[in-house]
């Protein structure tokens, strides 16, 4: 190991030493100065992946997964923002120690006889609306599917519980940041004032799809049966999509 | 029905928001909501929890009766959520105010103590 890597990695020096390192990885492809800054980095994902010991996971474990993340970071740092790696680092390791809890989570927790009623939930829907030319009662949906309402509740409840932790847990694609992650956020309460319950600013940032959702079901009023039928997806993703969406806009101004 | 009141206190806290869901759905689900209805009034109280902060807990009543809930949510320290819903949606935006218009039947703020202000919220089963 050079003795860069040995050195602190906080501090002016140190994020010097860092854009060094990065500008020889990026500009001439130095591969040993990547390795430099992925050791230079990895107390901070041990430090981050302490933060989720005690979930049943082992915490060398989460480590590892952390340290998917700080690589990916170091990969995609940009030399031209004017941020630290520690601070671009640390939303993508948090990110993909949470994406690693919801895939494995989603596995363990949920018993498959309701991860299979979710699944076929969405027909069911689709069926029953086309059929009675309205939205289902949870009654309706559990006598076609030869199922309790409450067991219609709880599987609907799974699908909606495993798309919220998606959203801030996991960013959807890989080079999202979680917008909850970044350093010092995440134990601090909501920030007070007037402008949070304004969505416009975050909405551009979505996609144009769940933009143009948003806009029929909130501009124009349209009921998620109609909105689903023009999308072409079921009722249920559209409710999902409605929900993440609003959430992730949320998020963004917060 | 039997007009019924169910109250709830809830950790503000995200990790329960899925219970406070499963929960509005076990009411709506008496009330025989469809499943859109229910979905709406999660979104309601969801987005209005959103904005109620993350830290201590929150109050609920929920006052069924045939073919409606009444949901009563607070008191809330959060008096922007007041203003928010008070104000007109500008041309273009997404406030809260818009979408409780489009989710709710309707929706109010009441003063209570200290300041602190009560959202009430109604929705009425459509026809089915």
């Amino acid at each position: 190991m050079k003795a860069a890597s040995r050195r602190p990695v906080g501090g002016e020096g140190g994020r010097e030493e860092d854009r060094e390192l990065l500008r020889r990885y990026h500009e001439h492809g130095d591969t040993d100065a990547r390795q430099q800054l992925i050791e230079r980095h990895l107390p901070l994902v041990r430090s981050l992946a302490r933060r989720y010991a005690g979930r049943g996971e082992a915490l060398e474990d989460i480590e590892q997964v952390g340290a998917i993340g700080l690589i990916k970071a170091i990969d995609r740092f940009e030399l031209a923002r004017d941020v630290s790696l520690a601070t671009y680092a640390t939303p993508n390791v948090v990110g993909e120690i949470k994406r690693h809890f919801r895939d494995k989570g989603w596995a363990i927790r949920v018993p498959r006889a309701l991860q299979e009623l979710n699944a076929s939930m969405s027909g069911a829907i689709e069926r029953l609306t086309v059929r009675m030319s309205r939205s289902p009662s949870i009654a309706e949906i559990a006598d076609e599917l030869k199922t309790t309402p409450e067991q219609v509740l709880e599987a609907l409840e799974v699908g909606s519980a495993y798309t919220t932790v998606s959203l801030s847990g996991a960013p959807t694609g890989d080079d999202t940041v979680d917008p909850l992650e970044t350093i010092g956020a995440e134990d601090e309460g909501f920030q007070r004032s007037e402008d949070r319950a304004a969505l416009a600013p975050a909405l551009r940032r979505l996609p144009a799809r769940e933009r143009e959702i948003l806009r029929m079901r909130f501009e124009e009023g349209l009921p998620q049966t109609q909105i689903a039928q023009r999308v072409g997806l079921s009722q249920m993703h559209v409710s999902r999509l409605i929900r993440k969406s609003l959430a992730e806009m949320r998020e963004q101004l917060s | 029905m039997r007009a019924e009141r169910i109250q709830l206190e809830a950790p503000l806290a995200p990790d329960f928001q899925p219970v406070v869901r499963l929960i509005i759905g076990g009411i709506a689900e008496r009330v025989d909501f469809g499943f859109e209805e229910i979905d709406d009034l999660q979104l309601a109280v969801e987005r209005l929890l959103a904005e109620a902060g993350r830290a201590g807990t929150v109050s609920m009543t929920f006052d069924v009766g045939e073919g409606r809930v009444r949901t009563r949510v607070g008191p809330l320290s959060e008096r922007s959520i007041a203003v928010a819903l008070q104000e007109d949606s500008p041309p273009g935006e997404l406030t809260l105010r818009r979408i409780l218009q489009t989710v709710v039947d309707s929706f109010g703020v009441e003063e209570a103590a200290d300041g602190r202000i009560v959202v009430r919220l109604e929705k009425l089963r459509g026809p089915g």
